[in-house]
């Protein structure tokens, strides 16, 4: 029996010299086109575009020093942080679970699903007044429009998950006796998990954008607020520091997604990298 | 011929399985009901090594399936150890005809996944582990997840997790079909040694005649749909046997011949 082990670490061994000089290529052609950009940004602000459309770079780092500083931009920041802490969670978790519910129970879903398909029709933002009506100007509205479109993504994908489980898998676990626990999450769960993590990353993005948009129609903090204040102010550089926090919001909720999914699916990723014959 | 041969060894309370005119239908949209099995007959008793052969889609799988539990008869009924099957059967070990392993699970905890924590401690799990590893020669390979395996360490793997937990029977759909000439022949060699240290009840399913002769005790023959039993051919060559130098081996020929006959019959009738 002979085993070939390639795996991208080997390989990228081998070309190493090469591999680091083009990546070194690449990180300087990029940074020059980020800092071009930002260059001609600081030049046409006043001088070819009137600063209170476009602000400017040097603008938009004052206002956030001075934000950060008065400690106004963290407490509104960490206002819309906490409405995604509480709404984000609990839409993946139900809906990963009525996801894996529909899977199970043929019932259920014929029931069900045309229900939830009409729903999905909906467009879920156009709902947010709704919820400040029932929920109130608080967090809770937004902890409400956050779990619906959190809810709504992680459901399709797990139940689209299901639909595609290889019912060969179940019951060969049964007949070597996996009942419910070890059933749902020795078995089925992970083989559905790439779908489950699809749904979860796509909907980090839409949970801030539920945040937002329910702070926009009502609210007396958080991001969402603090932008549409500074664009009712012509305050414009704070606009762009509010969408600059809440893009490193999403960015930094799927690094931590794509962490935990690097480790979950490691079994996944062992079938890409490695082959042995024998 | 049914119901069908009881073998020297047998007496009542030998038999591990009894078919007892068991009948499949299917219910299809296009066509209505179609029946799979008609009138199955069969009793096996403990350690006997029995292949099931007969013309491809004639309802072999589905023959395992029911011994399972994995689906119910239409008509009839099938004893294990003495109890009707009514619903999943967990005393038996199922290979499929693709490996099956779960890909998310190492070889290791594959192998282990029928090992029950309330029957097995964790040393004798442990041992238990290690022995079968060790069979099917795949020390070393513990840690490894299925993807990074080839086809025929997958195939022993996918063996020895149904008889590590020991179940008295094992149902295997064409194990070996999706493999090459090679590997296969190797792996029946396996099979047959690890089955003479152990002597559990195998179903074979196959549709490779030497593959049925060379394995088998018997032979079970089935007709094309609707499948019924049309014989059941005993194999009278001596173990432990050569699986490379089959052919070689007195009773191969007499065997081989009275299948092939029954078999060629077969062909004639759907060939024209």
């Amino acid at each position: 029996m002979t085993i070939e082990a390639t795996t991208d670490r080997t390989r990228a061994v081998e070309r190493s010299g090469f591999i680091s000089k083009r990546r070194v290529w690449i990180f300087l052609l990029r940074s020059v086109i980020i800092l071009g950009f930002f260059l001609l940004w600081e030049i046409a602000s006043e001088r070819w575009i009137e600063a209170f459309l476009i602000s400017s770079p040097s603008r938009i780092l004052k206002s956030m020093i001075a934000g950060f500083r008065s400690g106004d931009l963290v407490m509104h920041t960490w206002i819309t942080f906490q409405e995604i802490l509480i709404g984000f969670p609990a839409g993946v978790i139900l809906g990963i679970g009525l996801g894996y519910a529909f899977g199970r129970s043929r019932l259920l879903a014929e029931v069900f699903e045309p229900i939830i398909i009409a729903l999905n029709g909906i467009p879920r933002t156009a709902l947010a007044p709704l919820f400040i009506v029932w929920l109130g100007i608080g967090i809770w509205s937004k902890v409400g429009v956050v779990f619906l479109l959190t809810f709504f993504l992680n459901f399709f994908n797990t139940y689209a998950g299901m639909r595609q489980l290889d019912q060969e898998f179940v019951d060969l676990a049964r007949l070597m006796g996996a009942r419910g626990w070890r059933l749902t999450f020795r078995v089925i769960l992970p083989a559905i998990s790439p779908y489950v993590f699809t749904g979860i990353r796509t909907s980090i993005p839409f949970a801030v954008i539920g945040a937002i948009v329910g702070e926009f129609v009502a609210a007396t903090e958080g991001v969402g607020f603090f932008i549409r204040q500074a664009a009712g102010l012509f305050r414009t550089a704070d606009v762009f520091v509010g969408i600059i926090v809440l893009m490193i919001m999403v960015i930094a909720m799927d690094k931590v997604a794509e962490w935990i999914e690097r480790r979950a699916l490691k079994w996944q990723a062992a079938s890409e990298h490695v082959t042995i014959q024998g | 011929m049914e119901p069908t041969g009881y073998s020297a060894r047998s007496g009542g309370d030998d038999l591990v399985i009894r078919i007892e005119e068991v009948t499949k239908a299917f219910q299809t949209p296009e066509r209505g009901r179609l029946i799979a099995l008609e009138n199955i007959s069969l009793n096996v008793p403990y350690g006997e090594f029995i292949t099931i052969v007969g013309p491809s889609g004639c309802g072999k799988s589905t023959l395992l399936k029911l011994i399972a539990g994995l689906t119910p008869t239409s008509g009839g009924r099938i004893l294990y150890q003495g109890a009707e099957v009514r619903d999943l059967n967990t005393r038996v070990g199922y290979v499929p005809q693709e490996s099956k392993l779960f890909p998310w699970l190492t070889l290791e905890e594959n192998v282990a996944f029928g090992l029950d924590s309330k029957r097995y401690s964790r040393e004798e799990r442990e041992r238990q582990l290690k022995h079968f590893i060790a069979l099917a020669g795949l020390s070393g390979f513990e840690k490894y997840y299925p993807a990074q395996l080839s086809g025929g360490m997958s195939k022993r793997a996918s063996i020895i997790r149904a008889l590590a937990y020991e179940p008295p029977v094992i149902l295997m759909d064409e194990p070996f079909g999706p493999l090459d000439a090679q590997t296969r022949m190797v792996l029946q060699d396996e099979l047959l040694k690890i089955w003479e240290q152990k002597r559990q009840t195998i179903l074979f399913v196959t549709h490779d005649l030497v593959e049925a002769v060379a394995l088998a005790d018997r032979v079970v023959v089935m007709t094309h749909r609707p499948a019924r039993v049309k014989d059941v051919i005993e194999v009278p060559m001596k173990r432990p046997r050569n699986i490379f130098e089959i052919h070689r081996q007195e009773g191969f020929d007499e065997a081989y011949g009275r299948l092939w006959n029954i078999f060629r019959h077969e062909l004639n009738i759907r060939t024209h």
